[in-house]
């Protein structure tokens, strides 16, 4: 499962917004301000973004960043201050009849903690107007059968999330948007969590809109994502295009004081052991060779530096040290 | 619709308290009706006091006054503040919100409510019908004469017609109190202190009213609280309630004003619940 979802990742990472298909949702300078304008709080402010149908979409930011408040305004939990939010081309606050198209998991679960987990769901069942014939099915799939029965009371913190996951996929949804769902998984659910939010886009052509703090797991499922900080979308691009856009290179040469002194004057340098982070693109390693031999250093190796989604996530999100 | 009440009676029919707060008024009864009955068995032999068929008859109805009554204002209003602010104590609004209106979800809440209320106070009229012949029986009282199906249909019908009034301004009031203050305990208070204060007013209002006439009279007149009372009057008894003022004025209105006044609370209060809770921010 996990090999079909490398796969699917590559694919996923080359589909581009410029599909001809109406986005799932839109939000377009959406904004929350809490609290009496003027010394009110902007907990969001003017986040615009798109997700694309069959899309994986992942929404990254450090804890207040305001993510859980965009999310919010998304499923009509919350009004904006200000924007729109747009679902499947309908403006949420004229159409909120449109939510009934999505499935969402938000706060770790939220059910009635007097009805079993069976219940609960034939209430959401209900209350979006099906039967519940997928219930079964669901609950199955998610791991729960076997405790459908139980009063979710006496549930732990990732049988709330598998049945939130439940919940969210009921009513078959065109886009399911899930608040941090491998919260409380131990490795192994993570593991089917991932298979499932992949196999939603890649089998089903679902959307999914996914907010989580685990990097690693939004890298490998999600095509495309936004990272925001301090209620701002700082970046939003392809999960490949982040990873090459912010790559740098990573430099072996001899003595390093003299190469790091040739490279420091036009790119930031990094000291990383024996070798040397500079913060520049491939395209420009033809000039960093060129400057190291001017400098009389001796160059070993010059590579694209591999970096993971934690990194530019970081560099984005944390202001950086000021200088000695 | 329908599908938003079936969801609604799951969660009500399956929680303790709200399960309680229903059922409760047919349990007391069928309790005190059989312990009454087993007294009278006790007592078989003791000749009883004959009844009239006006006062047979009212004995059954008794379950109805309990919406206009202090007591039962609290009741219904604890089982209101619970229906209502527990969707926020559990945090489970968003668990629901994404499925249907809001204008829905807040018309199944206070359409169950009713429904549920409604059949538990019509069974405990049904459980008291037959007990009050059983009693009857077992002391050795025949069903007086005049008691007939069409007079209990009617005096069942007139009783419950004046206590829909009170109830209805109750669950206006409760609503909208537990989605402002999205708590049961605030709501419960605010709940027990108006249904208090209210009775409280209709009663000592007039007695208060050297201290300010004239800020007494308007309230006297603008509060639901004489309306309330003035219209179960008009309903059950046919006259107005009077309430004499030390001035020697007496405020005794007609049965139309009382009702536009209550039915304009009672909206006031419904709509304001409404409002409140689709502009309401779920965080």
């Amino acid at each position: 499962m996990l090999e079909h979802t490398k796969g699917q990742e590559q694919q996923g990472t080359d589909r581009s917004m410029s599909d001809t298909q109406a986005p799932v949702v839109e939000l377009v300078n959406v904004s929350k301000t809490y609290g009496r304008r003027g010394g009110g709080v902007r907990a969001v402010r003017d986040v615009s973004l798109t997700v694309a149908p069959g899309e994986v979409y992942g929404f990254l930011g450090p804890n207040g960043a305001g993510k859980s408040t965009t999310i919010r305004m998304m499923l009509g939990l919350i009004a904006p201050s200000g924007g729109e939010v747009r679902l499947f081309g309908e403006d949420l606050r004229r159409n909120p009849s449109v939510l009934r198209r999505v499935g969402s998991l938000v706060d770790g679960g939220a059910f009635y903690p007097f009805l079993s987990g069976r219940r609960n769901l034939e209430v959401v069942a209900k209350t979006h107007g099906g039967d519940g014939a997928r219930i079964d099915e669901l609950l199955d799939q998610v791991g729960l059968a076997k405790d459908a029965k139980r009063k979710v009371k006496g549930y732990s913190t990732g049988m709330r999330q598998r049945l939130g996951v439940a919940a969210a996929l009921l009513n078959d949804p065109d886009i399911v948007i899930l608040d941090e769902p491998v919260n409380g998984l131990d490795v192994a659910g993570i593991q089917e969590m991932r298979a499932l939010i992949r196999g939603l886009a890649a089998d089903r052509g679902k959307s999914v809109f996914l907010s989580s703090h685990l990097l690693h797991e939004v890298q490998q499922v999600c095509d495309r994502v936004a990272i925001v900080s301090k209620g701002e979308v700082v970046r939003e691009s392809g999960i490949a295009e982040l990873l090459r856009q912010d790559a740098g290179l990573r430099v072996e040469a001899a003595p390093l004081d003299i190469a790091e002194a040739a490279l420091a004057a036009r790119w930031k340098v990094e000291r990383s052991g024996d070798a040397l982070l500079v913060d520049a693109t491939k395209d420009e390693a033809p000039e960093v060779a060129r400057r190291l031999i001017g400098a009389g250093a001796n160059l070993f190796g010059l590579a694209a530096e591999q970096r993971n989604l934690e990194d530019v996530f970081l560099s984005i999100t944390q202001p950086e040290a000021p200088d000695a | 619709m329908l599908d938003a009440l079936a969801a609604e009676r799951l969660k009500l029919t399956r929680h303790k308290a709200t399960w309680f707060l229903v059922w409760l008024y047919p349990i007391l009864f069928l309790i005190a009706f059989a312990i009454s009955v087993a007294v009278g068995l006790a007592h078989s032999g003791d000749p009883s006091k004959p009844v009239t068929a006006a006062a047979w008859i009212e004995q059954t109805a008794l379950i109805w006054k309990l919406p206009d009554q202090s007591i039962g204002r609290i009741l219904i209003a604890a089982y209101v503040a619970v229906v209502f602010a527990g969707e926020y104590g559990w945090n489970t609004w968003k668990l629901v919100i994404p499925h249907r209106s809001r204008t829905t979800l807040v018309a199944a809440k206070l359409a169950m409510i009713f429904l549920l209320l409604f059949a538990a106070l019509a069974l405990t009229a049904l459980i008291s019908l037959v007990f009050t012949w059983l009693e009857g029986a077992v002391r050795g009282r025949a069903i007086p004469d005049g008691v007939t199906a069409t007079a209990l249909l009617h005096a069942h019908g007139r009783e419950a017609l004046a206590g829909l009034a009170p109830f209805l301004f109750t669950l206006g009031s409760i609503s909208l109190a537990a989605v402002l203050t999205r708590s049961m305990v605030a709501a419960l208070v605010i709940g027990v202190v108006i249904a208090i204060a209210e009775k409280l007013f209709v009663q000592l209002g007039p007695f208060l009213a050297p201290y300010a006439p004239g800020i007494v009279w308007t309230l006297y007149h603008g509060l639901p609280g004489y309306h309330l009372v003035n219209l179960a009057s008009w309903i059950t008894d046919g006259v107005a309630h009077k309430a004499p003022f030390p001035d020697g004025r007496i405020v005794a209105l007609g049965w139309t004003t009382s009702l536009a006044v209550s039915a304009a609370w009672i909206v006031a209060l419904t709509a304001g619940t409404f409002a409140a809770f689709r502009r309401q921010d779920i965080n």
